[in-house]
């Protein structure tokens, strides 16, 4: 589909529209893998191949060596190819939020369960009466908020 | 194709449909049901999948244009802000619906002579009260007796768990003096009926597969089909159809799986598809005696359409917030500006909800109907990593006033799979409306602050949400006047004595409110009052 350089580009591109945060180990769009994820989005976008294959042709009249250019300067390559290109951009950077978030191991990230969330759900238990009675007691002391009719 | 008549066709199988059944039920009359969506199985529902957030973009979208399944119909929203959004299946919206269930409220009926605006029912609260408690009782509805904003009722079930986001929003309206209750849903709290509770899963919209929320596929139609009522599913109604002497309805051309033409005669006949589908199966449904559509001597099939423009506030805080955990629509709901006030620069009001947050992807991408997503790069990190997390958000939800400009009309290029025509939706928003949402947002913000937030961030600019026409109201309104409404006090169509409508499209007004709790409660009230007229029904 796309040639070893292209995909040494793409990967290099998804690292920058959602990098890393090494502190907290949470890694890279590039690096986790989504660049897999993107031939498979048929579902999501008419073309993606189409898409990000538009948003490598643009990168490569740019620069020949996009995965040797600073971070600073990747990015401005990036806003320029999403200026000209915003459509194929813009589904570019869908599809990768979408390859990246739905990997369940990224959700307990950002506190979310990586489980499909039936049958387990989420323990949440219920207010106290005694904490209803107190939270709901200003509402109640201030009377009717309908009107009769 | 013919089929053996009935005696009563039912057009739909989602809120209304399956209540006006169960109301009919002991009548013993033959009540078939044309559902044109499936059955859903089990493992149809996503929230067992590990990657359930992709199916929010494919194949469970509230939005059918996205859906694009068969048995979706195409809407053309071109000339809208808002995108009707819906679920075609046994169940109907209720499958995807997020199960928040206010009732209206006395005043709601009474617009024109309380306010001087829209029209009056011709129901009331009081005629309608004892319909939503028996439909409380079948639905399972938990919430908390006492709210002041109603007159005096109780849930069967207790409150769901509002959890940290409910309690700290709560805290905030508690600052400002204003009022705010536990909301209503259709959601247990308790095992109930040989349903199972709600385990908090957040994913509302993606089905309860817990069968939790009160979709009428988990509600009404186990015990309907039990019953005998007969549901024919993923038949899809093409007109009804008209004796050209009598005037009456005679029955329907349907479309059946295969896409083959069958004609289903019945004695009465009840459209029950809501605020789009129904205006058009009557647009579509025209002969010499109805040339501009069926029921539609007055004009008003598909005018006056009315949703509720949303718009919303979040607030950032010190601590995660689990939004996601627990029901996705519903922890409180506030009722403080629901009321007309004459010194404010609108008429009538709006609703502060508390929604949850939502889960990573659909935040990155854009939020739960708002469809714009967040910045790539470092921005990116910066709100995932220390945003998203502390979100606790309100939405203004504001009371739509019906405007004949906007409607429901047939598209006259593009069709569904059957070849029948898509409905064109016409709607912009009303001055009154953007004053009222710009209003609900300054309070949002008010009250975030006195909750403890660090700060707030709206949306930006004045754009209502887009996925966001899940209430469809108006388009075949209730009223005493043939000339100025389609159906009368009791959903009877004025010009059809045998055609019933008992959807969303018979609103006179649409409150600010979430509508399918009054939805159910009308089709139980026009199921019973077709049997207490029923000697007289066609007179």
């Amino acid at each position: 589909m796309w040639s070893e350089t292209e995909n040494k580009v793409l990967i290099a591109v998804l690292d920058e529209l959602i990098p890393a945060n090494e502190k907290a180990g949470v890694p890279a769009a590039g690096a986790l893998g989504v660049a897999g994820f993107l031939p498979t989005a048929t579902s999501y976008a008419p073309d993606p191949v189409g898409s990000v294959t538009a948003v490598l042709k643009s990168i490569g009249d740019k620069t020949s060596d996009f995965t040797s250019l600073e971070k600073v300067d990747k990015i401005t390559l990036l806003k320029n190819v999403e200026i000209e290109n915003a459509v194929d951009f813009g589904t570019l950077v869908q599809l990768t939020y979408m390859g990246y978030y739905s990997r369940p191991e990224v959700r307990p990230m950002f506190g979310v369960g990586a489980h499909a969330v039936h049958p387990k759900g989420y323990d949440v238990p219920r207010e106290s009466d005694e904490l209803m009675e107190i939270l709901t007691a200003p509402v109640r002391a201030r009377g009717k908020l309908f009107r009769d009719v | 194709m013919k089929n053996e008549p009935v005696d009563v066709l039912i057009v739909g199988a989602g809120a209304s449909g399956a209540a006006i059944a169960w109301s009919l039920l002991e009548t013993r009359m033959r009540i078939l049901c044309l559902e044109q969506g499936p059955h859903l199985a089990d493992k149809d529902y996503p929230s067992r999948d590990d990657d359930y957030e992709l199916s929010r973009y494919g194949k469970f979208s509230c939005d059918p244009n996205v859906r694009g399944l068969k048995q979706d119909y195409p809407i053309n929203a071109d000339d809208s802000c808002i995108m009707p959004v819906n679920f075609n299946a046994v169940g109907g919206s209720t499958i995807n619906f997020l199960g928040h269930w206010p009732r209206m409220k006395p005043s709601d009926f009474k617009t024109k002579s309380l306010d001087g605006v829209a029209e009056d029912w011709p129901v009331d609260y009081a005629t309608l009260a004892p319909f939503y408690a028996m439909n409380d009782q079948t639905t399972g509805v938990s919430g908390l007796g006492g709210n002041p904003a109603y007159p005096d009722y109780t849930p069967p079930l207790p409150p769901i768990p509002m959890g940290k986001l409910g309690q700290t929003l709560a805290k905030g309206f508690n600052k400002m003096g204003w009022h705010w209750w536990p909301s209503d849903v259709s959601i247990l709290s308790q095992d109930y009926d040989g349903r199972q509770k709600c385990v908090n899963a957040g994913t509302c919209d993606l089905g309860c597969a817990a069968g939790a929320k009160g979709g009428t596929n988990f509600t009404y139609w186990p015990m309907l089909e039990n019953a005998g009522v007969e549901l024919r599913t993923e038949c899809r109604v093409r007109e009804i159809t008209v004796d050209p002497v009598t005037g009456f309805a005679t029955g329907v051309i349907y479309h059946g799986p295969g896409g083959q033409v069958h004609e289903q005669k019945a004695e009465l006949v009840i459209v029950a598809c809501n605020g789009v589908g129904t205006p058009r199966l009557l647009l579509n449904s025209k002969s010499k005696m109805f040339p501009d559509g069926l029921a539609n001597r007055s004009g008003m099939v598909g005018k006056n359409l009315m949703f509720h423009p949303l718009t919303g506030v979040s607030g950032v805080f010190d601590k995660p917030m689990k939004g996601h955990e627990g029901p996705m629509a519903c922890s409180i709901l506030s009722q403080e500006f629901y009321e007309n006030d004459p010194s404010r620069n609108f008429v009538r009001g709006y609703g502060l909800h508390s929604g949850r947050s939502t889960t990573p992807m659909t935040y990155a991408l854009g939020g739960y109907g708002i469809d714009s997503p967040i910045p790539w790069g470092a921005e990116h990190r910066e709100v995932m990593d220390n945003v998203y997390p502390y979100l606790a958000g309100l939405t203004v939800v504001a009371e739509d006033l019906p405007e004949e400009h906007n409607c429901v009309t047939l598209d006259p290029d593009l069709s569904d799979s059957d070849g029948i025509p898509a409905p064109k939706i016409t709607y912009r928003l009303g001055d009154n409306s953007r004053k009222m949402l710009k209003h609900g947002e300054e309070r949002a913000k008010e009250i975030l602050m006195a909750a403890g937030a660090k700060k707030v961030l709206t949306k930006g600019d004045d754009d209502v949400w887009w996925r966001a026409g899940w209430h469809q109201m108006g388009t075949c309104r209730m009223g005493n006047n043939p000339n100025t409404s389609v159906v009368n006090s009791w959903g009877r169509s004025h010009d059809v004595k045998n055609l019933f409508i008992v959807d969303g499209s018979i609103f006179v007004t649409a409150g600010a409110v979430n509508p399918t709790s009054t939805i159910q409660a009308l089709s139980l009230y026009i199921g019973d009052s077709i049997k207490n007229n029923i000697e007289t029904l066609f007179d």
